[in-house]
């Protein structure tokens, strides 16, 4: 049995709605012969092709734009880009050095940084710190997980707003040193 | 019969959608066998051989699976008392601490790096991008070690260098 692409909506449209005693008459006469339609053989294999070739211009509903934020997944992607901000910083500089060690010693980022002005510097350390604490306290929220504590609703979310402070009090000390 | 048809083209999806992860697992190490791209299409991968076929498991290895869960749970850990001591200590008195703390850094981001790059662009769905990034991953960490080790020893050091540029 071969699947066929035909259009015939308006024909079979015109037999519904045509009188009962001449329908067969009609539907005979203008599926054969009158309309002309082009009829294109197809394998059982093709309907395959055809489905996947809609669903490609199907478009999807939002779901990650949707999401209500959360304390845990806000920690859980909060945890990744911190960690990546650090690594991406820490190969960074390791791969500067590797190429250019002489402008990268610790004599000249030292001057450097000793140049800057106070607000600067307050900022640049707030930039490192609040980051670098974050993962931290979240790092041990995450091993916690791992040994099969504060798995419950009630324990992610305790954990999580002790991590939050945890940041905020680390990360005032941290830039103030 | 148009409708028969519709029914036995999707009726492999529908076994696979109802079965889940093995399926997909299975579609995967079949299709990596059959060495032929997965065409991804909205709704799943259109996966290859039939209802009948046996689930194939990935075979045991130390790199991957639980051995490495546990090796990156085992480094995160070992990361905190290091990191605390580097915190009182100072990288010249102990630079064997350093060195330490410099591998097991550079470790742990990579393993990081990786998980990003699994999650987000896995080989199965991304044939020619995933093991691009994975490559570039790791030849930066090669490049990332000689660079500490070099930093390590004609420089300060990584622990230095920050509690200098701190008190700058």
């Amino acid at each position: 049995m071969m699947s066929a692409r035909i259009g015939l909506g308006s024909v079979t449209r015109r037999v519904a709605f045509a009188p009962v005693i001449g329908r067969n008459q009609i539907a005979l006469r203008t599926l054969i012969l009158k309309r002309g339609v082009q009829i294109q053989s197809l394998p059982p294999s093709a309907s395959e092709e055809i489905l996947n070739a809609q669903r490609l211009k199907r478009p999807s509903s939002p779901h990650f734009t949707i999401y209500q934020p959360q304390l845990t997944w806000l920690s859980s992607i909060a945890n990744r880009a911190t960690g990546g901000a650090l690594s991406a910083l820490l190969y960074g500089f390791s791969l500067a050095y590797l190429v250019a060690p002489d402008t990268f010693t610790s004599v000249n980022i030292v001057e450097f940084v000793a140049g800057l002005p106070d607000y600067l510097k307050y900022t640049g350390k707030l930039i490192l710190a609040a980051p670098f604490t974050f993962h931290f306290w979240n790092g041990l929220r995450h091993l916690s997980w791992d040994m099969g504590k504060l798995l419950s609703l009630k324990g992610a979310y305790r954990a999580g707003y002790a991590v939050l402070g945890a940041t905020a009090i680390s990360t005032v000390a941290l830039v103030l040193m | 019969m148009a409708s028969s048809m519709i029914l036995r083209s999707t009726l492999p999806r529908t076994f696979a959608s109802a079965a889940g992860r093995s399926n997909s697992l299975r579609s995967a190490l079949q299709v990596r066998a059959a060495s032929s791209t997965t065409q991804y299409v909205p709704g799943g991968p259109i996966l290859k051989g039939t209802v009948n076929d046996p689930t194939e498991f990935p075979h045991p290895s130390r790199m991957h699976g639980s051995y490495h869960w546990a090796f990156e749970r085992f480094l995160a850990a070992s990361l905190v008392p290091m990191t605390a001591a580097a915190f009182v200590t100072s990288g010249s008195s102990y630079p064997v601490l350093d060195g330490l703390l410099g591998l097991s850094l550079v470790m742990h981001s990579h393993i990081g790096f990786d998980s990003m790059i699994v999650d987000y662009v896995h080989k199965r769905k991304f044939s020619v991008l995933g093991p691009i990034l994975t490559w570039t991953l790791r030849s930066a960490t090669v490049g990332v070690l000689i660079g500490v080790y070099q930093f390590n020893t004609n420089d300060i050091g990584l622990t230095e260098l920050i509690a200098k540029v701190w008190t700058a």
